[in-house]
């Protein structure tokens, strides 16, 4: 358990590294809904699964919806017709 | 628009119309100030564009650096101030004091919820929650303010559009999706509500459960378009189920409060469960709000 633990906060840091160095804006919203996964996994190691059911759903569910469809109304997403 | 308003106007109507954007009565030394000619100043489009490209220049040699140097102070202060902190799960960590402790041993029995954590969330601390539903609710109606559709902000073009957008989306529907969303979105509603109704004695609750009934609908509305959500969830029933949330909680909360308070005989045992359903309501209502404002900006 222990070496899952430090696995997964070495992919928070480098998720974390990783998001802001993205140069598509698609990317790094991707990125930041893997470090919200693995902060919930994390959570739940740390015996908190309240926080882990809520992590998992707002962070890697609910915000990074809302990040698609405001990149999408700007027109940010590649792959649209209107690029 | 064009209607003058004279001085001689009530000050509410001179209220209404600046509310409204009518121009005040233009102002005489302004006029004056306009009609000067303008100082013939204007700089080449050759120096123009020279000068704009120094500045975009110097802009992006100094914003990597800048952004560096806040980012290791925020990173420095941060890292020193969790070394400073007492070590995860010590003994004498000032967190485990006589509140935890009373939480811990009395919770059961003075808010008839196993789990600890909703125990505190709902019975204990739910007046700050109470308030937590009011910033989702008010949040969804700024949302709302600034994103709903209505004739006023809308042309027909843009009206078009989305029109056409939308015959496109349902023309050329995503087969994997809806395939997944055909066989997801049950469990993820039968999760939701056992997530929301099983507060009491397993983790979740309100705000866990609430949000995957919300990522549930939206997974649906996405799937499926906009016609068959909205045949369940139209903008009648979303604000009738919205308010009463709010409302119920508002209402048992209050109860709780004067009934169940400290001292007094327990019978409300069962009074976490619908606190629970109700916060439920909210924020999944909150979530698909934000969704549907966000793509189409209608409910």
């Amino acid at each position: 358990m222990i070496v899952l633990e430090y696995i997964l906060l070495i992919g928070l840091i480098v998720c974390a590294i990783a998001a802001p160095l993205c140069k598509r804006l698609l990317a790094a919203v991707i990125v930041y809904m893997a470090f919200s996964l693995m902060m919930a996994v994390l959570w739940s190691l740390l015996q908190s699964p309240d926080l882990a059911i809520t992590e998992a759903a707002v962070g890697a569910g609910v915000t990074s919806i809302l990040f698609f469809l405001t990149l999408k109304k700007v027109h940010a997403l590649k792959g649209t017709h209107d690029e | 628009m064009s209607k003058k308003i004279d001085e001689t106007s009530g000050w509410l109507q001179r209220f209404a119309a600046w509310v409204d954007g009518d121009r005040e009565p233009p102002d005489r030394t302004l006029l004056v100030m306009e009609r000067r000619p303008h100082r013939d100043f204007r700089p080449t489009e050759e120096e123009f564009e020279r000068r704009e490209k120094d500045r975009l220049r110097k802009f992006f040699n100094w914003y990597p650096i800048a952004a560096t140097v806040i980012c290791v102070v925020m990173a420095a202060i941060l890292l020193t101030t969790v070394m400073n902190m007492p070590g995860f799960g010590d003994e004498d960590n000032p967190i485990n004091n006589e509140v935890s402790e009373r939480y811990l041993e009395h919770g059961a029995e003075e808010t008839g919820s196993e789990n600890v954590v909703t125990a505190m969330i709902i019975g204990y601390r739910g007046f700050d929650t109470l308030g937590e539903s009011c910033v989702l609710f008010l949040a969804v109606a700024a949302v709302m303010i600034l994103l709903l559709r209505d004739e006023k902000n809308t042309t027909g073009r843009e009206l078009h559009q989305l029109e056409r957008e939308e015959a496109g989306a349902r023309e050329h529907a995503d087969l994997i999706l809806q395939q997944v969303a055909k066989v997801l979105t049950p469990f993820i509603f039968l999760f939701a509500i056992y997530v929301l109704l099983n507060g009491e004695t397993s983790p979740g609750g309100g705000f866990s459960g609430g949000t995957i009934l919300g990522a549930g609908v939206i997974l649906f509305s996405a799937a499926f378009g906009v016609q068959r959500t909205q045949r369940f969830m139209n903008r009648r029933t979303y604000s009738v189920v919205r308010t009463f949330g709010l409302m119920l909680y508002a209402v048992l909360y209050g109860i709780y409060i004067f009934i169940g308070a400290n001292g007094l005989p327990n019978h409300l045992a069962g009074m976490i469960l619908l606190i629970d359903l109700a916060v439920g309501l909210v924020v999944a209502c909150t979530m698909y709000g934000f969704y549907a404002l966000f793509s189409r900006g209608e409910i």
